[in-house]
């Protein structure tokens, strides 16, 4: 099997929640020795939230978890411990990266800011992310994606204009930095393969995020126009829309940009005289009468009629769905993957392809401290008694 | 210290695209790449996207200018021989090639991915569609708004008692084109170590699939299908509606005080929150019934959470954002205010970040504010934005560059 873009590149990895370990989830499935350190006191808040293996809580039993850490190493350490960088300093000294996401000032005061790691390794490159960033007056102010979404304007851009605004899913802004982060991550990469200068790279969540709504924000200083979340409308289309289809929460998605694709929704559903009169009536009754004729259709038959005919359809997909859909499927998205205490799950993989260096979803996340022994042995050479010994001290668990 | 020398330095993208492809240009320009556009002649399609904007002489896309900033134009007419050649000359010193299924069919693509791998083996082709390559779903037609519904987050947005919404913005070809601009330099940092180039694709629905994050866990692991719940949702595959958005005076804010897992974070809020409430006389006795970020936080039963929340609604909706916001941050309350855009461009968190940067584009007449400076590297700053190019502005340049290169061979 061909190696991997990332083989041989080696990450100290102190990320933690959602958008840090997905960052570093694409250098350890693309072939890098990805060591997540977590702090035996304080592990990894994502493994305490759902779901859990049988519904019950446990350190080891998220899948939250479990799908960012695929092909990653664990260890646990005392990071509270006086004595810690006794474990972390040649762990540093290894490391082409070092990774983390905490609230600004954590890494300083375990001696882990970048001037240290700098004096430790000196072409090092630290990747810093964090909701609000490192400095400003909001930089320690705490919070989680969904926060990240509301302050960089998805949610004012979703939901009903007559309804408070709605809450996308996800802690959006966790899904949008890792991909600046990569990016920026990549660029430093590649500097430093050309120049051996390794550097300090930081960025915040929130700022990434807004790069999604930045056309609207050159067009309110423009025009004093400010967008507004208007449901599923969408300015320029003929028609836009989500509609009732039969059985239980079914929805399918219709969209029609051109004048073809409307002559051709209106001979799918054999409606072309009340379609067009609902049009002329305007969006609103052009709504209605679509949810009236979608409604007992199923969801799946008439989005592939639909598409068969030009018109973009599709049926909203529930989670369920997505496991079963033979696009994925065909695409080979999910990864089975076993682990000890959780079985095996499918995890989700990549949204690229490489033709010629193959990404691969090695092993399941790692369960707390599951690789302290071997990264200490194998890594960072210490013997069996020297491990003992951190053992003993309360070090490493 | 740095030297303002740029990350990408010395490598030269070539782009063919509309929006996603764009969003993947800028971000290689903003670290420092040279991005060429290849557009037909008069611009490409997508300078026309809604909203348009008014600049010197008429009106322009708001995304168009935004996502091309600090780029180059060619123009070039791709279904000729001589727009061929052009397309071969600058892939021949090129590193990345970049373009999307909204500027050009998958036919198209494969035409022009073996003239560059032609001319030059170790260059990257990154190419983003629906659904990837190389399966019998690749040509399936598609839009924002379906992949966005293919992707599984549709469903999930929006008021149980109306239809799903999508989020208001192009959100799968936008994240698409950022993940693109990391797919692309992956594959480019294999090329720089082996001198082997190769095609990269990305899928929209894959992107939009990765926006969940844990909702295909949820339905393995517990045959639960998350629901939609517009400003009150059950949070992180809790068994409880919990509300996430909380009325105020003068606007919503963004809050989960108690279950659903969140850590310490949520706990010292939680604490910090009634420390507040007791300030202003309100201390009702089931703000402390039950450790409601300890054990059991997952299994609140639905009455329990809905009391006490009704307490805390009634101590936010008598607050004014500002109120809120200020002491949020002051007692790391977890909560946000969810802002408008205006708001955004009054956020002094940016502004303390040098956030925002000044566009001087005297061509178009504008002289904005537009929030470029999106990463802060030590050594290789991202450089302040320079305007989006005219079409075919820099053919000359290119062309020369072209017939000094054919002159020397």
């Amino acid at each position: 099997m061909r190696k991997g873009i990332f083989d041989g590149l080696k990450v100290c990895d102190f990320m933690w929640a959602a958008a840090g370990p997905i960052t570093t989830k694409q250098l350890s499935d693309n072939g890098a020795t990805v060591v997540k350190v977590e702090s035996v006191k304080h592990p990894d808040s994502i493994r305490l939230g759902g779901p859990f293996i049988d519904n019950k809580p446990g350190i080891n039993r998220s899948g939250f978890f479990a799908d960012f850490h695929s092909s990653k190493l664990g260890m646990a350490v005392d990071m509270s411990h006086a004595d810690r960088l006794e474990i972390i300093r040649p762990l540093v000294e290894w490391a082409d990266v070092v990774a983390e996401s905490f609230r600004p000032g954590i890494m300083q005061k375990w001696g882990l800011g970048y001037e240290d790691l700098r004096k430790m390794n000196p072409n090092i490159i630290m990747l810093s992310s964090s909701l609000h960033g490192a400095d400003g007056p909001w930089a320690k102010h705490p919070g989680y994606g969904a926060q990240g979404a509301a302050l960089a304007g998805i949610q004012h851009m979703t939901g009903w204009p007559d309804r408070p605004p709605a809450t996308p899913k996800g802690a959006y802004s966790d899904s949008v930095s890792p991909r600046y982060a990569l990016a920026a991550l990549m660029a430093a990469l590649i500097h430093r393969e050309k120049t051996g200068q390794g550097q300090h790279v930081e960025l915040a969540q929130i700022e990434a995020t807004v790069q999604l709504v930045a056309p609207q924000l050159l067009e309110l200083q423009l025009t004093g126009h400010e967008t507004q979340r208007s449901g599923n409308r969408k300015s320029g289309a003929i028609q836009h829309g989500v509609y009732p289809c039969s059985g239980e929460e079914r929805w399918i998605v219709i969209e029609c940009e051109t004048e073809a694709q409307w002559q051709a929704l209106c001979a799918v559903l054999d409606a072309g005289d009340r379609l067009v009169q609902a049009r002329h009536a305007g969006q609103d009754a052009l709504d209605k009468a679509l949810s009236d004729i979608t409604a007992p259709h199923d969801a799946f038959a008439l989005s592939r009629k639909l598409q068969d005919a030009g018109v973009p359809a599709a049926v909203a997909y529930k989670g369920s769905d997505l496991l079963d859909d033979p696009i994925l499927e065909a695409r080979e998205h999910f990864w089975p993957l076993h682990h000890e205490e959780m079985g095996t799950l499918k995890y989700n993989g990549p949204a690229y392809r490489f033709e010629k260096t193959p990404t691969t979803l090695r092993s399941a996340s790692p369960r707390l401290g599951e690789h302290s022994e071997q990264v200490m042995r194998d890594i960072l050479g210490f013997s069996t008694g020297e491990i003992e010994a951190f053992r003993a001290r309360g070090l490493l668990s | 210290m740095s030297d303002g020398k740029a990350a990408l330095a010395g490598m030269r993208v070539i782009e063919i695209s509309s929006l996603s492809g764009a969003v993947c240009g800028r971000a290689l320009a903003d670290l420092g790449a040279e991005v060429i556009k290849l557009e037909p002649e008069g611009g490409e399609p997508a300078r026309r996207d809604l909203p348009l904007v008014p600049v010197e002489g008429g009106e322009e896309s708001a995304a168009w200018i935004v996502y091309n900033l600090g780029k180059a134009s060619v123009t070039a007419d791709l279904s000729t021989d001589a727009g061929l050649a052009t397309f071969r000359s600058l892939a021949r010193s090129a590193d990345i090639v970049v373009t999307d299924f909204n500027r050009m069919d998958i036919d198209k693509m494969d035409q022009l991915a073996a003239l560059a791998f032609a001319e030059n083996p170790a260059v990257v082709w990154t190419e983003i569609l629906p659904f990837g390559r190389g399966h019998r779903f690749e040509r399936l037609p598609a839009t924002d708004t379906t992949l966005q519904a293919l992707g599984g987050h549709l469903y999930q947005n929006g008021d149980v008692d109306r239809p799903p919404v999508r989020i208001g913005l192009p959100v799968g070809l936008l994240q698409a084109g950022a993940e693109a601009s990391n797919a692309a330099l992956m594959a480019y940092y294999h090329a720089l170590r082996t001198s082997e180039g190769q095609r990269v694709d990305i899928s929209v629905q894959e992107c939009v699939t990765w926006t969940l994050l844990n909702t295909t866990m949820a339905w393995q692991i517990l045959e639960l299908n998350e629901l939609r719940g517009g400003a009150i949702r059950k949070e992180r595959a809790n068994q409880f509606f919990t509300r996430l958005v909380w009325p105020c005076q003068d606007g919503y804010v963004v809050f989960g005080p108690v279950g659903g897992g969140g850590g310490s974070a949520r706990v010292k809020s939680y604490d910090a929150l009634l420390r507040w409430m007791a300030e202003d006389g309100i201390t009702d006795d089931i703000l402390t019934s039950r450790d409601w970020n300890g054990d059991g936080q997952f299994f609140i039963p639905q009455e329990d959470y809905d009391a006490v929340t009704e307490v805390i609604k009634g101590f936010i909706e008598a607050k004014t954002l500002a109120e809120l916001t200020t002491r949020a941050v002051e007692e790391r309350i977890l909560m946000a205010p969810i802002n408008s855009l205006g708001d955004i461009l009054e956020n002094p968190q940016h502004a303390a970040r040098d956030y925002f940067r000044l566009l001087q584009d005297p061509a178009r007449g504008l002289s904005v504010k537009l929030p470029t400076n999106w990463v802060h590297m030590s050594e290789t700053p991202v450089a302040p934005p320079r305007p989006a190019p005219t079409p075919g502005g820099q053919t000359a340049k290119y062309l020369n560059e072209k017939t000094e290169t054919e002159s020397a061979t």
